[in-house]
């Protein structure tokens, strides 16, 4: 980062970002019709069309009452999880190659646990009751049951979506204070008010400081704990291969490698269609696929610990469930999952290959394919081979379902893409940090705000 | 009104070491504006404190204390048929009292930085936009004339390339 960035001046970082904002290319346009209207048909319809019909449109039945919906919402959070962990951890240790990345990444998280939220609507059948699960007097004298890991699970997510929301706007706000003076028109009116009046003083800075390494160190467990609740909503019911104690940390590791296989994903796009090739370096690749690797061994570690403490058990239902799961219907999943999250990550113990854009992009999304799996088999395949063998069943997703799936990624870019178009993709005073402080030969570029900038 | 002097610098050493003599000649506490936090700053100008971490503290207690209260009141407000074990529980409820300590913990941190660091404001302010990108300004306030001259001449002479008169409300 540090040698990349040295040709680079203080000037050209607002530059750069500022145009990110203002310019808008042909490219853009199409980019975000299409994420908007396949986000339209392939999310927002087929989600009215069960609506009207009732949830039977989606393929959950008795035994598999659980379907994608829940799988994908534990897709989602999971990852949220790298974005302002990752951030905050980096924040604390002083790692200065995050400090060009962690901005998209923590607006990943935002977005990702907007989606994953959506899904809790979208699974329920009726959610125009959702507000039930929340604690307020009512007449019904209708109050959630504090015991439920769901209702941990309501109070953990209105936590962690607000501590992410409000960690992102904090450390964005000199920022937005920097581009509220290069803009003109409607965007200087928003900047003005995003920025709250900033102006760099040393008391802000300092002010700033605290506030924002005070908020990392309560967003790290509490990113800790959102992702172990959603593993007891799980692993607190008394279903065979669901009922473990490693749930929380196989749910953690798990959301923190795909999180992070997401972040590869996003940098190779911002890198290579914001033009923000000389901030966004082989560095960062190359530190992603160390985290890569590492996250990958963790977690084949705790999927081979799953197997055996199922095998240690002796118990018949628990040979059933992982039979069921590594030689049954979704057999073919399940080695997907492995060859993917397992085998294809050790790759990155090369560094040729960690610091190669296009190979990184292609593991990135199979990590995460195999991480939607994982998730898929542990909703799916659970609930089929119960106690029981006459209770048994297999669960396929509709194409309600398969839409919805799809559609998400489509609601998630859509996001993603309004974001860039708002918020400095890249920290601008962070990444000045970084660099060389400014010599007398280095001169300021005008500073009129420019003319004409694209609406 | 008052009248402030600015000094403007090409690089954060000179801004602080002008900020420095401006401390030690006698001068009100200068402030400093730059585009990234100026390391230092707190050897030269004196150690800043800030109330952010008792708005922590504070909100930590309020959301913990909350929390359970939260989760036991209702407990007992609307007890569950369990079979003679306890009606408050505490293991579940220490989840709920942890995100609620969190929660809180945000809320009042954010507070706390917007009163500490007295945001938002958004009257005129003395600003110099050229901070926001490779400018490094101090500003001292000045009683009278005399007094911006001797200000004036202490920022020249650390290496200011342009010293300002302005003046700021209230």
């Amino acid at each position: 980062m540090q040698a990349e960035t040295n040709n680079l001046r203080y000037a050209d970082v607002n530059r750069d970002v500022v145009r990110s904002i203002v310019e808008t290319g042909p490219r853009y346009y199409v980019a975000l019709a299409t994420a908007g209207s396949v986000t339209l048909l392939c999310f927002f319809f087929p989600w009215f069309y069960q609506l009207y019909f009732g949830i039977g449109a989606a393929g959950m039945n008795h035994p598999g009452v659980w379907g994608t919906y829940l799988a994908s919402f534990i897709f989602w959070i999971g990852l949220s999880h790298s974005g302002t962990l990752l951030s905050c951890v980096l924040h604390l240790t002083n790692s200065s190659w995050r400090k060009a990345m962690y901005r998209s990444a923590e607006a990943m998280t935002l977005f990702s646990l907007l989606v994953a939220a959506t899904f809790v609507f979208v699974h329920v059948g009726r959610p125009w009751f959702i507000h039930w699960s929340l604690p307020y007097p009512n007449q019904m004298e209708l109050w959630p049951n504090f015991r439920s890991p769901l209702l941990f699970d309501v109070m953990a997510i209105a936590t962690y979506l607000t501590g992410s929301s409000i960690f992102i706007y904090m450390g964005s706000i000199p920022d937005f204070a920097a581009v509220r003076d290069r803009t003109a028109g409607w965007r200087n009116t928003m900047y003005t008010l995003l920025s709250l009046g900033w102006r760099g003083t040393d008391k802000e800075w300092h002010r700033l400081h605290w506030a924002y390494t005070f908020l990392a160190v309560l967003i790290i467990p509490l990113a800790v704990s959102v992702h172990s609740i959603v593993s007891w909503d799980f692993a607190m019911s008394l279903v065979p291969a669901l009922h473990q104690t490693i749930f929380a940390p196989y749910f953690v590791v798990g959301a923190i490698y795909s999180g992070t296989a997401g972040i590869v994903t996003v940098m190779f796009v911002l890198r290579k269609y914001m033009n923000f090739e000389q901030y966004i370096t082989k560095v960062h690749f190359d530190n992603l696929g160390k985290l890569l690797l590492l996250l990958s061994l963790i977690w084949s570690y705790i999927n081979a610990v799953e197997l055996f403490t199922g095998w240690y058990s002796g118990t018949s239902t628990e040979y059933e469930a992982l039979k069921f799961k590594m030689f049954g219907y979704y057999s073919w999943l399940y080695w997907e999952m492995i060859l993917f999250c397992a085998a294809a990550p050790l790759l990155c113990i090369f560094k040729r290959f960690r610091t190669s854009f296009v190979p990184m992009l292609i593991l990135s999304i199979a990590v995460n394919i195999g991480m939607y799996t994982e998730r898929f088999l542990i909703v799916g395949t659970s609930l089929s081979r119960q106690y029981l063998p006459d209770a048994w069943g297999v669960y396929v997703p509709s194409l309600v379902e398969l839409s919805i799936i799809l559609g998400s990624f489509a609601l998630f870019t859509t996001m993603f893409l309004v974001f860039v178009k708002i918020v400095p993709s890249v920290s601008i005073y962070e990444v000045k940090e970084t660099m060389d402080t400014p010599t007398v030969t280095s001169n300021t570029e005008p500073l009129a705000p420019p003319e004409g900038s694209p609406a | 009104m008052t009248n402030i002097a600015l000094g403007l610098f090409h690089e954060p050493r000179s801004a602080l070491a002008a900020a420095g003599t401006l401390k030690g000649a006698g001068f009100a506490t200068p402030e400093l504006m730059s585009p990234i936090p100026i390391e230092g700053v707190e050897e030269v100008l004196g150690e800043k404190r800030s109330v952010i971490k008792r708005f922590t503290l504070f909100g930590g207690l309020i959301g913990g204390l909350s929390g359970f209260a939260l989760a036991a009141g209702t407990a007992v407000l609307y007890v569950h048929p369990v079979g003679g074990r306890p009606i408050i529980t505490i293991p579940p409820y220490l989840i709920i009292t942890y995100e609620l300590l969190i929660f809180f913990g945000i809320l009042f941190t954010v507070l706390g930085f917007f009163i500490s660091a007295r945001l938002p404001a958004f009257r005129d302010r003395v600003y110099v936009p050229e901070t926001a990108v490779d400018k490094f300004a101090v500003t001292v306030a000045c009683d009278d004339e005399e007094h911006f001259r001797r200000a004036e001449a202490i920022l020249q002479e650390a290496g200011a390339e342009q010293v300002r008169e302005v003046a700021e409300e209230g």
